[in-house]
């Protein structure tokens, strides 16, 4: 179990290294990135240009400044902005981090409250009127771009029926931290939250009905039918039990992928200065210290939710343990 | 007075009423104004905008307010209109006192001064300010305050800058005296930008980013978080000494959050939750705000303009002809539509704007015998392009890739189309766009940018643009993006230069010859100055525009 | 975003021989063509392609406009009157443009124009046709590359296998709009591949940098479903009787995983077509003057308060696009994938 643990502990850190490696390379492959003239500012001297150069380490050879960026990054933590001068990232981090977290658990509620009663009536229902409906609403709601439908949220609510009693409550766009006012954080993030759920409560109402389905047809749920349950005792006892599986599994993947900047669109179409939108605006100032930082938040929640996933999947199902 | 926003007439009644009248009316303003004093000014910006260091800090989001925070020793005047441009003593009592042809400055620091901690301030902090623009690399060090004697020894190694023998301070008489390596007449405004602010002599020598540095302005920075908010509150050790440098304030905080977009700003404003923006009202909703909301829009002309810069040491625009010809083709009319309408913006053929210094119109880019814009000339340009014999060639045109910019390059590049020539638009990002077009190794044939002001001074366009002096080729600190490096036109520079010093009113009519010389010999494109647009709400009122750093802020009313 | 969900619902089909009567491939046909809403789907799809293919079409003889040159000044005729497309305002202050809306004619500025005065209609077909392409080869390109890396992994093991995952696994935890956009940052001033080179408008770009960023959601499901197969008792049988691993792999193991890749393919497509729209929308993807939904979207998103169709109309297109591959995608797995043909009905 432990040799199992540092493996993939280990397998991770190769990951993580690897992202930065790449993230790094991709920005010094970049034509005209060389920070040094946009930090010494707008007509400095050839001097001045030289000076800064040299006081960002950039001067330095490439494996040399990556290991001086690793180290500000992870040891003292005083990573500072190539554009915005003196900006420290870690701190920034820190603070974008509840904005995304917030939009995230908010959006996971509603899409695994909303998702599981759909899916579980479509499966009792199948074939029938119900199902059809529900899963015509659903396949129509995973099919827009997820900022377009942002956009449009925004222009009925914010533009066009603002002034109506239905949206007159829509808070101006941006972020209200909770502990400035729990019911502001509330409101700033009803919408956007709504907006990314859409996409999943269509996916996952959409796994969990298959996999019902396909629970019905296994032998054990034939022996529960024969055993007299009815049909909805078979559907909580059994079939949705089992079906729940691959749906926590899929789950755990993706809340993993959205706290680690998945939700960049859905951020900088409503003006939410999490993770995401962070990224999106370092990467067009082509920050490389906040990007660097950005990606690395990223792609840790993405591995650890894979490697919790498949760790608990080797604790559920033993077969798994063998399949690698 | 045209440099005045459009709806300020506060002016206006008063110049044509009777002396006893302007009492009066002087009278009701001071009680008025006393009653207006207090309350919270709510700003919003979409973004912030970097370190609050103001020696580092190089935009105008920031000069704009770093003019009731610091002082340099000399200020821009704060009021409206040309007369904003005129250069006041701040710190010190007098204009600077100048001798030995210009390369020493005199001037006597005032008294009973404290900064914002409580600290009297000294000629040591003043030496300190001007050691520390080199040892922070600020980045003018190089460009603005290199004629100091010292500036040398200081730019080659920042740690060690004394500045020996071109920051000279008197503590018991309270004098310093500058010695330039050569008569500078733009000194006084280099005196005047906030690079230059006198900040107390123990401040670190170092980008000090989010953390506010005392000054002795009527306000002080008590909090800044660039993704959040920036707050400015009373200095409380502020008492006023000249309302031309630095005025006391009417609100008592100001609140300027970060974050929101441009459109959600203007909803703001219109609903009352904020007072003004610094960003300017997207181009959507200029036409609803327009119509519904006249009062409380303000527009202003900008000493700025948007060009097209050619690299003149490159295929195909090496060819005067061509780039000529292109002048002649652009219609101005449709890229100031392009850009939000004729109110917005004025189109022109030159690089100095209107009713700057060394300013006069001149506009050879039209209809045969205007002399105002009247729309492109087509056939002409045809005539030139057959001409140059470049039709044909392969031209790639830079822009940044925001809507505006890009809708602009589009119309850029239909015209290079009708001229002949096969051009490809290369959107690049905000970011990358302006040091990427200054450097030759990119070779970048063509591309649309702009130039906003310094300070007041015709130089700052046409020898910062067009000097030899600002061309470095292979480094992407190259303000001269033309690469153009003329011996006729630099000798003219160089002699308006010369000429300013001694006689600023002669120099100006040098600087127009300067700027009409550039303009035949094309190697920019001129196409329109700029307007700035402040919508603020109902509540705010006494609007002014100072020229330099636009709108001031802690003069609103919101009370 | 919904990318890895998506990608997951996918599950690798699970080993079997190949039918020797009836080829998996028929039968799969036989129950697509049964199924009425994913031909429908694939009609409705169809007519959008025809649409878009038809673009200079209706650009050059039916609307006579050109969609990719800016018509600042231009003027168009409606009942008579004489209307500028780009309008300036002339009420209050007099700031601001405004475009013209949507005419309600088919032949002139149906839609509207945008903020250069292009027809928006005329643009929405190019932009289709520009979508769909960038969104069908990379495709075709990314799923061939996931197969092979995956058929390579999984086949030959050892050390191949080892750095082929690793490799993958960065990929994989490089979250996707992030490696897209930090591609597209970099790629979008040109790039140099040996003696091909492609300019910063090129359409070859966003096609690499989409085909690249979901190699890996191809390829790990390629590399388990050759992994199930090599232990499946018909192929340990084959070697156990000798047949040479070349054979095994064309006889058993790719018909097999050719299977799972058809049913990879519009999902795929709905993936691609969602990444390069994302990517125009934030401008790192098709360039000015060329367009894409995306772009489109963008283009509108300037002009949403006082011209929303501008932004509508290709989000619809991108939406009802979607859908019909989705259903279709549906009727493709429920043909393809063998548990379904368990389901009774």
């Amino acid at each position: 179990m432990l040799n199992t643990l540092v493996r993939r502990f280990a397998q991770m850190a190769f990951v993580m290294f690897g992202i930065s490696v790449l993230v790094f390379l991709i920005f010094f492959a970049t034509p005209g990135v060389d920070p040094a003239a946009r930090l010494a500012g707008r007509n400095a001297s050839p001097e001045v240009l030289a000076a800064v150069r040299a006081s960002f380490g950039l001067d330095q050879p490439l494996p040399i400044q990556y290991l001086m960026m690793m180290k500000k990054m992870f040891i003292t933590q005083d990573l500072t902005s190539f554009v915005n001068r003196g900006q420290m990232i870690v701190p920034e981090l820190v603070q974008a981090a509840p904005v995304t977290i917030s939009l995230v658990v908010g959006s996971a509620l509603l899409w695994v409250g909303l998702s599981i009663p759909i899916g579980m009536l479509a499966a009792a229902f199948k074939d029938r009127f119900l199902d059809r409906v529900l899963m015509g609403l659903v396949i129509v709601g995973i099919s827009p771009p997820v900022f377009w439908l942002g956009e449009i949220t925004n222009l009925i609510t914010q533009s066009r029926y603002h002034d109506t009693w239905l949206f007159s409550w829509v808070p101006p766009l941006g972020y209200i931290p909770f502990s400035e006012d729990p019911w502001g954080w509330f409101k700033c993030l009803v919408l956007p939250c709504a907006n990314v759920a859409v996409l999943y409560i269509g996916i996952y109402a959409r796994l969990l009905r298959s996999n019902i389905i396909e629970a019905n047809q296994q032998d054990f749920i034939r022996t529960a039918r024969a055993k007299g349950l009815s049909e909805w005792q078979i559907l909580f006892r059994h079939s949705l039990r089992t079906s729940l599986i691959t749906f926590a599994t899929l789950f755990g993947l993706d809340f993993g992928f959205l706290v680690g900047g998945g939700v960049l669109l859905t951020e900088v179409v409503f003006g939410l200065p999490g993770i995401g939108k962070l990224t999106y605006e370092s990467l067009r100032v082509l920050d490389l210290p906040t990007i660097m930082g950005t990606v690395l938040w990223g792609a840790f929640f993405v591995v650890a939710s894979n490697a919790i996933i498949d760790s608990l999947y080797a604790f559920i199902d033993p077969r798994a343990r063998h399949a690698s | 007075m045209k440099l005045r926003s459009l709806f300020y007439t506060g002016a206006a009644p008063l110049a044509m009423s009777g002396a006893a009248l302007v009492a009066a009316l002087l009278a009701a303003a001071s009680a008025q104004a006393a009653d207006h004093r207090g309350g919270t000014l709510h700003a919003v910006a979409v973004s912030s905008s970097g370190t609050l260091d103001p020696q580092i800090n190089y935009t105008t989001q920031y000069w704009q307010l770093y003019q009731s925070v610091y002082d340099g020793l000399l200020a821009f005047k704060k009021t409206d209109g040309t007369a904003g441009t005129e250069i006041v003593p701040d710190l010190v009592t007098t204009l600077p006192v100048v001798s030995d042809g210009g390369k020493t400055l005199t001037v006597t620091l005032r008294k009973g001064i404290t900064f914002a901690n409580g600290k009297e301030l000294t000629t040591a902090d003043v030496v300190a300010s001007f050691q520390r623009i080199f040892k922070i690399s600020g980045p003018t060090a190089g460009s603005f305050y290199n004629v100091l004697v010292g500036a040398d020894a200081c730019l080659k190694t920042p740690d060690t800058c004394t500045l020996d023998g071109g920051v000279v301070a008197d503590e018991a008489t309270g004098t310093i005296t500058f010695h330039l390596t050569d008569a500078d007449p733009e000194f006084l405004d280099k005196l005047a930008i906030p690079h230059a602010a006198i900040l107390p002599a123990d401040t670190p020598a170092k980008d000090m980013g989010n953390t506010p540095i005392p000054g002795t302005g009527a306000y002080s920075f008590t909090a800044y978080d660039p993704n959040k908010a920036l707050k400015l509150e009373r200095n409380p050790h502020f008492k006023q000494w000249s309302a031309d440098a630095q005025p006391d304030g009417y609100p008592d905080v100001i609140d300027y959050t970060f974050g929101l977009t441009d459109e959600a700003g203007v909803t703001a404003i219109e609903n009352g939750q904020a007072d003004w923006m610094y960003d300017p009202p997207p181009a959507d909703r200029l036409g609803e705000l327009s119509s519904k909301y006249p009062k409380q829009l303000h527009v202003s002309p900008l000493a700025a303009y948007y060009y097209i810069s050619f690299n003149v040491n490159m295929e195909p625009f090496n060819n005067e002809k061509a780039r000529l010809a292109v002048n002649y083709a652009i219609d101005r009319n449709a890229l100031v539509k392009i850009y939000g309408g004729p109110q917005t913006a004025a189109p022109t053929c030159q690089n100095l704007p209107p009713n700057f210094p060394g300013y006069s119109a001149y506009c050879p880019f039209t209809k045969e015998g205007s002399t105002k814009y009247a729309g492109a000339n087509m056939a002409k340009a045809k005539e030139l392009m057959k001409e140059s014999g470049k039709a044909g060639a392969e031209v790639a045109l830079l822009t940044e890739d925001n809507t505006m910019w890009k809708n602009m390059g589009g119309y850029v590049q239909s015209v290079l189309t009708e001229l002949g020539f096969k051009v490809s638009l290369k959107p690049m990002s905000h970011a990358t766009e302006f040091t990427y077009i200054q450097n030759t190794n990119n070779k970048v044939q063509v591309s649309l940018t702009d130039w906003f002001q310094d300070y007041p001074a015709p130089s700052d366009f046409l020898n910062v643009l067009f000097g030899c002096s600002s061309f470095h080729p292979a480094s992407d600190a190259s303000p001269n993006i033309a690469g153009f490096c003329d011996k006729e036109v630099e000798a003219k520079i160089q002699n308006a230069l010369t000429v300013a010093v001694t006689d600023p009113v002669k120099a100006n009519t040098l600087w127009a010859d300067v700027d009409k010389a550039i303009v035949d010999k094309a190697p920019s494109a001129p196409l329109f100055n700029p307007k700035q647009i402040d919508f603020v709400s109902t509540k705010v009122g006494n609007y002014h525009f100072q020229p330099v750093f636009q709108s001031m802020l802690t003069q609103e009313w919101v009370k | 975003m919904a990318d890895t969900a998506a990608g997951l619902t996918v599950s690798p089909v699970v080993a079997r021989p190949a039918l020797p009567a009836r080829g998996p491939w028929a039968t799969a046909m036989a129950i697509l063509l049964q199924n009425r809403a994913a031909m429908s789907a694939l009609f409705v799809l169809l007519c959008i392609i025809a649409a878009c293919l038809a673009a200079p079409l209706y650009a050059h003889q039916i609307a006579h406009v050109d969609a990719f040159q800016s018509n600042v000044d231009g003027e168009i005729d409606i009942d008579g009157t004489t209307v500028a497309v780009l309008e300036p305002n002339t009420e209050g202050l007099g700031l601001g443009v405004t475009p013209i809306g949507p005419t309600g004619r088919f032949a002139t500025y149906w839609l509207g124009a945008d903020s250069q005065g292009r027809d928006v209609f005329a643009r929405l077909l190019y932009g289709g046709r520009n979508s769909l392409m960038i969104a069908g080869i990379a495709t075709v390109i990314c799923l061939s590359m996931g197969v092979l890396v995956g058929i390579t992994a999984g086949f030959f093991g050892g050390l191949i296998d080892t750095g082929l995952s690793r490799l993958l696994d960065i990929l994989w935890a490089f979250p996707v709009f992030l490696l897209a956009i930090s591609l597209s940052v970099v790629l979008i001033h040109g790039v140099q591949l040996g003696p091909l080179s492609f300019d910063s408008g090129s359409l070859v770009l966003p096609i690499l940098i989409i085909s690249c960023v979901y190699i890996p959601y191809v390829a790990r499901p390629v590399r388990a479903q050759v992994l199930t197969l090599k232990h499946s008792d018909f192929v340990l049988a084959a070697i156990g009787i000798g047949v040479p691993s070349a054979r095994i792999l064309w006889r058993d193991i790719l018909p097999n995983v050719m299977t799972t890749a058809v049913v990879f393919i519009p999902l795929m497509m709905v993936m691609n077509i969602g990444l390069e729209s994302a990517l125009s929308y934030l401008s790192v993807g098709v360039q000015a003057p060329d367009a894409s939904w995306g772009t489109i979207i963008e283009d509108g998103q300037g002009l949403l308060y006082s011209r929303p169709w501008v932004a509508l109309a290709p989000g619809i297109a991108i939406a009802l696009t979607v859908l019909c591959l989705n259903i279709l995608g549906d009727g493709v797995r429920d043909a393809f994938d063998p548990r379904s043909q368990v389901r009774p009905g």
